[in-house]
């Protein structure tokens, strides 16, 4: 991102050692053991793919949760990212396309 | 893009799963909210492909999916 | 009051190479008086570019004024009173005056007859780039900050009040968005160099400079004149013998505590009296809170991460306060560490808390010490000793009885430590600090071991003025972890 599409800039409280682009969150060494949340973004045919992911995850040992958003194109609500939140620790989310 | 960055805020790890189409747009809307979500593409087009090639699409996924949840050494 | 993206470059002045440049103010009386001579300059055919900082239409009449609305071409031209009148001379500055006095007018111009009517003298007025704050603005706008902290872009569609959260600078409540012109603003409350570095901050042992600490006390909502406090209190953490890594690495609850004796503390309106350690007052509040962060955000030092605290406390948010020096009758904290009453201090101490100690009945010192001593013996385990420190507050009503009977603060102190002694089979299991200790003392039943090292008991005045209570404030206590005291530099 360059600095003109913001307007506001503020000074970074920090020792700088993150990238400006604000990093995702840190990766474990491993999810071994995490229980793992497939979210379907309700796209057509992307119930095919997560149930995919849904088999290999299950045959590696992980427990699965399914959420689903009510339709695509909008925000999860608050209450599906809560549920989620209260229930996994991952969250793989697809498919867009 | 704003689910993966606000599950991310709630300490959930979160990757998202789009198709090649996206790459561009992604890229953008990651400028807009100042942030860089996990995202793994997938071969477009997605709706006129027969089940098998889906699961086919998931599996080529599936490795690059558990790399960008891991930080494995 | 945010800053744009729209950064003016310095203004190209364009002046011409010689000739007069006059910088004046409708605003200022002096001003007004030489208006007309201005303008007479000007009818003469003498080269005058002139500048007015408030209103296009002065001086009165006359035609070519530059507006400077923004400030640009005074604060290019460095312009500090009005009126000013600068001579160029081959496109360079040949001389300078300010305010009226005829006869340098008279030099300057070469005219002998210039302003005869008028009064020999009168002052300058301060230019509007002095105003309050003008200064910082200005240098933001001309991108002369002379900052070296990174500027991080607020994307369009994040509020700023939400990016400081989603950044992890926060402590969990709002902050005030760190904006250049606040920084610049708040380095104006002290006479050092941004770029000074004030020492390793750990966990990370980064260089934390006084930039750096400016940045975190505006996000803590501090004003300017709190920053010298906020920078001698990150010194003071700093301190070996403080022990900052145990402090925020523990296990234990403690956080700084923050206890500001001196001048300073009632100059900056800080709280000593009334609920000395509650909420309400911006220095307390804001100044322990920018230390945190300033550990936070410089050191990386954040909870559940190198913070291993089982539960923290409520002080890990701030613990700061004053400490009561009206009365004048024992030594305040500072004094017993050696400062002269009348020099500013910052004190550091480890602290997880405020037990309170409730005495309404005591009239004579014995029984409050012995008050004292029953509520300190129960700290952490009432079978500990060595590790554990306190700080007692104690309140005007209770000090006025140790007042009343003669007693010094050291006799206090005296008292408490001969009732905080424990015998060999009180004290708990691996508590007792074996390797100081010789066999026979391991099996003398009779021998008895204080609670609290030496240095590790100390006692300071706070609190309201009615109410029979005091507080103490425990903490670690430890070879390592000790309180520390630094002066104010402002």
């Amino acid at each position: 991102m360059t600095e003109t599409s913001a307007e506001v800039f503020l000074l970074d409280p920090t020792a700088e050692s993150s990238p400006v682009m604000m990093p995702r969150l840190k990766r474990p060494a491993s999810i071994e053991g995490m229980t793992i949340g497939l979210l379907d973004i309700a796209k057509q045919r992307g119930d095919v793919f997560l149930d995919r992911l849904d088999e290999r995850l299950t045959t590696n040992g992980f427990k699965v949760e399914r959420f689903a958003k009510p339709r695509f194109s909008i925000v999860a609500p608050d209450a599906l990212k809560q549920e989620m939140q209260s229930r996994v620790q991952v969250v793989i989310e697809g498919l867009a396309d | 893009m704003h689910d993966i960055k606000d599950l991310e805020s709630r300490g959930i790890l979160a990757v998202g799963v789009a198709t090649t189409e996206f790459v561009q747009a992604a890229a953008v809307q990651n400028g807009f909210l100042g942030y860089d979500p996990a995202v793994v593409f997938v071969q477009h087009p997605i709706q006129d492909r027969t089940d098998d090639e889906i699961r086919a699409l998931a599996d080529i996924a599936f490795d690059e999916i558990m790399a960008k949840l891991q930080d494995k050494p | 009051m945010l800053e744009t993206a729209e950064r003016a470059a310095a203004a190209p002045l364009n002046l011409p190479a010689d000739g007069l440049v006059a910088v004046v103010k409708r605003d200022c009386p002096t001003c007004v008086l030489v208006a007309p001579l201005i303008k007479e300059l000007s009818d003469r055919g003498v080269p005058i570019t002139v500048y007015s900082q408030d209103d296009p239409s002065f001086p009165d009449g006359l035609s070519g004024v530059r507006y400077d609305d923004d400030l640009g071409s005074s604060f290019g031209l460095n312009i500090e009173f009005v009126p000013t009148v600068i001579r160029m001379e081959a496109g360079r500055e040949a001389e300078r005056i300010f305010g009226w006095s005829r006869a340098q007018w008279q030099a300057l111009t070469g005219i002998p007859d210039l302003g005869k009517t008028l009064p020999d003298m009168r002052p300058a007025c301060g230019s509007k780039t002095t105003d309050p704050g003008m200064q910082a603005r200005l240098k933001v706008r001309f991108s002369q900050t002379g900052l070296a902290s990174r500027r991080i872009p607020v994307p369009r569609e994040i509020d700023p009040l939400e990016l400081v959260h989603e950044r992890g600078w926060s402590d969990g409540l709002p902050l005030v968005p760190p904006t250049e012109e606040r920084v610049m603003l708040m380095l104006e409350g002290t006479a050092r160099d941004p770029k000074e570095v004030v020492g390793l901050m750990p966990p990370n042992r980064v260089e934390c400079t006084v930039e750096k600490i400016a940045i975190n006390a505006v996000m803590a909502g501090c004003k300017p004149e709190y920053l010298p406090v906020v920078i001698t209190a990150v010194e003071a953490a700093l301190i070996p013998e403080f022990g900052l890594h145990g402090v925020l690495a523990t296990t234990n609850a403690v956080a700084p505590v923050i206890m500001v004796n001196g001048p300073i503390a009632k100059g900056i309106g800080m709280n000593s009296k009334g609920n000395v350690l509650g909420q309400g007052f911006r220095a307390n509040a804001t100044i322990g809170r920018a230390l945190q962060l300033v550990v936070r955000n410089v050191g990386g030092g954040r909870p559940q991460e190198v913070d291993r605290a089982v539960f923290g406390n409520p002080g890990k948010y701030t613990f700061c306060f004053a400490e009561d020096e009206d009365d004048g009758i024992w030594p305040t904290y500072a004094e017993e560490r050696g400062f002269k009453r009348g020099t500013s201090t910052v004190t550091l101490f480890p602290g997880d808390g405020n037990t309170p100690i409730i005495d309404h009945i005591s009239r004579e010192p014995e029984g409050l010490v012995q008050s004292y001593a029953g509520c300190l013996r129960s700290l952490y385990n009432p079978g500990q000793i060595n590790d554990v420190s306190a700080f007692i507050l104690v309140s005007p009503e209770h000090a006025q009885v140790f007042y009343d009977a003669g007693w010094s603060k050291q006799r206090v102190k005296d008292e408490l430590y001969a009732r905080l002694k424990l015998r060999r089979d009180e004290i708990l299991e691996g508590r007792q600090g074996i390797g100081s200790m010789k066999p026979e003392d391991l099996t003398d039943p009779n021998r008895l071991f204080p609670k609290f090292r030496t240095g590790s008991l100390n006692l300071a005045r706070a609190g309201g003025s009615a109410g029979k209570y005091s507080a103490i404030i425990s903490g670690l206590g430890s070879i390592t972890i000790n309180p520390c005291i630094k002066e104010v530099r402002l």
